[in-house]
């Protein structure tokens, strides 16, 4: 393609998100378009208001808030212990992670050591998640850039079938397809079963075969590349100002994974490598997590080789609501999940020292989403959806 | 089905002589009951489904709609408008700026519609149903027909919870349904403010109140604001009614403290 | 964090010391906690962002309400608010975080870092929301999380969690 093609490097002219829609031009129709807080897109309720001239989208501004749960304010009533499973259900598509942030902070507050097993186990089922939470991300934006019946739908098929291996074994090893509360101070609930990393290895090498087959499937599909290829470049200075560090970050050239570069559970002891893209568009976001889902699988297959023998918690177990007491302190802990950094900012100190005074999520999504005043503006509503799809959102941590 | 057409004023009874003249035609009603078998039988095998899918149990709806427990051959597919849809499934929490939209969503559906609850956030408001912010169960401005529990619900349940709606709806179109039984209550379970809309005790200025909340929804509630000058003495005088504590309304208001508001 | 920053850190506060104090030196600069008034929190931020703390975490907002004295507690602080500031650098391999806290009295207003962060748009719209605190400067200050005719601020303490919402709940 002749002339220069724009990237996230390359400085990209970005829409003033403020903008007062009256400054636009006084002679252009413009139409209100709601995509509202139900739409078939599956990204959960998230509605974005689309000014739009003809097919050209003006001015997009969007409004979170419809899974406001509350949870901040909830947790301020509630125990350490109990705090667990509440906090699965913010990230929804990857609760693994989220119980590890919470935990981590807990940890981090009451200076209290993990053990090495719990670790281990933690690293490989962080990892596990990963797969799980990227076939969910890579099966929706296909379906989204597809169309629910017909193509989109097949890809989305066939990784929630892989998806159900890895969930058999979540369900195996916690009770829970979902929302497993398997974390808990000081390590975990629930150990390995025997055999389970043998079943563990099997299903995640099946997984490895069958991503090659959808991978053929999507990458050269012409229609896919119309769709993705340019769409909704995202500039790396702005990545870096809204806070995004996940795959969206790393398709725009921010070369950071917490994994790599402040490493928690037993990330020290391996080597990750981090996929990075530099063209910032959603073809990008997608190779991404594509290739952030083979090496997650490479190093869960690795561990699960080898785990290490020992306790899996340096406290004793939980059995009461109250057994976990921090006095006082100020934490903050982030984690990478699959879609950024999570992070948990804790004041400990409440209701006498059983649960928070206040504990602060530091949901990704959120960046991600407030990404779309700067993204849409420009492009058409069929890019809209695609540009959507690739930031991955899930509302239920936007909102919490 | 909707409660509002039990004592609608605008419910057509239908009559005609033709069809009198056709129901004396000896044989005419084996005919008609076969007819009606068939029509039952096409209408609990193709409900088509609304998803309001807010949460966690949106995920186990889509996984449910996949490969493993396929609810396509139960010959119900998602579709994303409400006019096409027979069932609206409310997986998820819906929250107090959620609501005024599902209802308005569950208003579009055409007759004859069911409604499934899926999960506990839907069915109660789970764990958050003493926020702020939270809607303590979709039956408080809806009415359900089958409620499947769970956290979430495993695709094999959703897909009981279909089963069961098929029965239901072959057990009321043969006029052998049983008005639903109330639901057993615990003890230490907490009452929510607001009773369930086909409870006995429920207020009957409650309905119209959410009917109106949905349709003056505009782009960036203005309504609401204008309707809240004047409807804010009634909502108190709704709550002291109700003997909900009316002080909470004040508190935290734009930073003055509750004692100097008299 | 490197000296040069740990010191020029300390330059920036040093003047604003309490009387009767010490002035801070380098060695007294950590990457968690610091108490920072509130008329340097932008040249704070803009010191770190020059620093290679480029990428915006989050702020925390938080309430705490005015204690009546006590015999555990005589000398409670009055009503005020805390609101902390997180920055991360991304270098690769040694990724740190600093963060920072500012106290404000009721109705005090804080500066925005929305001119050198994008990020701080929504975060901070999000702690006026919740919590109640005003960012002076900022673009466009009003609800997220909650509709836009809520009154109150749901996360201060004196806000209870069970508040009805007519005719919803």
């Amino acid at each position: 393609m002749p002339g220069k093609v724009p990237n996230a490097l390359s400085g990209v002219e970005l829409p003033d998100p403020h903008m007062d829609i009256e400054d636009y031009d006084p002679d252009a129709d413009l139409m209100v378009l709601n995509m509202g807080p139900q739409h078939p897109s599956t990204h959960g309720v998230f509605r974005v208001k689309l000014i739009m001239d003809g097919e050209v989208i003006v001015k997009a501004v969007s409004y979170p808030g419809y899974l406001h749960r509350g949870v901040e304010k909830l947790m301020e009533k509630l125990t350490y212990a109990q705090i667990t499973p509440i906090v699965d259900k913010n990230d929804y598509v990857s609760p693994m992670i989220n119980e590890q942030a919470v935990n981590m902070a807990f940890e981090a507050a009451l200076e209290v050591e993990v053990p090495r097993r719990a670790r281990w186990i933690r690293t490989i089922l962080a990892e596990m998640q990963r797969v799980a939470s990227h076939l969910v991300a890579l099966g929706t934006f296909t379906l989204d850039v597809g169309g629910a019946i017909g193509g989109g739908a097949s890809i989305f098929m066939y990784t929630f079938r892989d998806r159900e291996l890895i969930l058999d074994l979540f369900e195996e090893l916690t009770g829970c397809r979902f929302h497993y509360n398997t974390h808990t101070v000081g390590g975990q609930r629930h150990d390995i079963p025997a055999g389970w990393a043998g079943r563990a290895i099997e299903a995640l090498k099946l997984i490895d075969q069958r991503l090659d087959e959808f991978f053929e499937l999507v990458i050269a599909n012409p229609i896919f590349q119309d769709r993705s290829d340019g769409v909704g470049i995202l500039p790396r200075h702005l990545a870096l100002g809204l806070g995004l560090g996940g795959p969206i970050g790393r398709a725009s050239g921010v070369d950071l994974d917490l994994r790599r570069d402040a490493p928690y559970h037993c990330y020290d002891e391996i080597e990750v490598k981090v996929p990075t893209r530099t063209t910032g568009d959603c073809t990008a976001r997608f190779m991404v997590r594509y290739e952030e889902t083979r090496e997650s699988l490479r190093i869960a297959l690795a561990m699960l080789e080898g785990v290490p023998e020992g306790p899996i918690c340096s406290r004793k177990a939980v059995n009461s609501a109250a057994s976990v007491k921090i006095k006082d302190g100020e934490v903050y802990v982030g984690v990478e999940s699959p879609r950024g950094e999570l992070g948990t900012y804790l004041i400990a100190g409440g209701q006498g020292g059983q649960g928070p005074y206040r504990l602060k999520i530091r949901p990704p999504s959120l960046h991600a989403i407030s990404v779309i005043p700067y993204l849409l503006p420009g492009n058409n509503i069929s890019d809209a959806i695609a540009i959507l799809g690739s930031l991955d959102p899930i509302m239920g941590e936007v909102d919490r | 089905m909707a409660v509002d057409d039990a004592n609608d004023p605008n419910t057509v009874n239908f009559t005609n002589p033709l069809l009198d003249h056709m129901l004396s035609v000896p044989g005419l009603d084996l005919a008609v009951t076969s007819i009606d078998k068939l029509l039952t039988w096409a209408s609990s095998n193709s409900l088509w489904m609304f998803p309001m899918a807010t949460s966690c149990c949106g995920i186990e709806f889509m996984a449910t709609n996949a490969a493993r427990v396929d609810l396509d051959r139960m010959g119900s597919i998602v579709r994303a408008t409400p006019r096409q849809c027979d069932v609206m499934v409310v997986a998820g929490t819906i929250t107090v700026k959620m609501a005024p939209r599902v209802k308005k969503l569950w208003d579009q559906m055409p007759e004859p519609k069911w409604c499934i609850a899926m999960g506990s956030c839907a069915i109660s408001g789970d764990f958050y149903r003493n926020i702020y912010s939270v809607v303590p169960g979709i039956d408080t401005f809806m009415p359900v027909d089958v409620y499947i529990p769970g956290c979430p619900p495993n695709p094999e349940q959703l897909m009981a919870g279909l089963l069961r709606l098929q029965e239901k709806i072959k057990a009321q179109r043969d006029g052998t349904w049983v008005p639903i039984e109330t639901r057993p209550e615990t003890e230490k379970m907490n009452v929510p403010a607001i009773h369930r809309i086909q409870d006995a005790d429920r207020d009957p200025l409650l309905t119209p109140a959410q009917l109106d909340r949905s349709r003056s929804l505009g782009m960036n509630g203005a309504e609401h604001r204008a309707a809240d000058e004047e409807g804010r003495e009634e909502a108190e005088a709704y709550a002291r009614a109700c003997h909900l504590p009316t002080n909470v309304l004040r508190a935290s208001r734009g930073g003055k403290p509750a004692e100097e508001e008299s | 964090m490197t000296p040069e920053l740990k010191a020029a850190i300390a330059a920036l506060l040093a003047p604003s010391t309490d009387e009767g104090k010490e002035p801070l030196t380098a060695e007294d600069v950590v990457a968690f906690g610091m108490w920072v008034p509130a008329s340097l929190h932008v040249a704070l931020a803009e010191l770190l962002k020059a620093h290679g703390f480029t990428l915006y975490v989050t702020v925390v907002a938080s309430h705490w309400p005015g204690e009546k004295p006590s015999r555990r507690n005589p000398d409670p602080p009055p009503e005020h608010f805390q609101v902390a500031t997180v920055l991360r650098n991304p270098t690769r391999g040694a990724s740190t975080t600093f963060s920072w806290r500012v106290r404000l009295e009721p109705g005090q207003p804080l500066d925005t870092l929305f001119a050198l962060f994008a990020g701080a748009d929504w975060q901070e719209r999000e702690q006026y929301d919740l919590v109640g605190v005003h960012f002076a400067g900022h673009p466009d200050l009003r609800r997220l999380m909650m509709p836009d005719d809520w009154e109150g601020h749901p996360l201060r303490r004196d806000y209870a969690i069970d508040t009805p919402h007519f005719p919803w709940r």
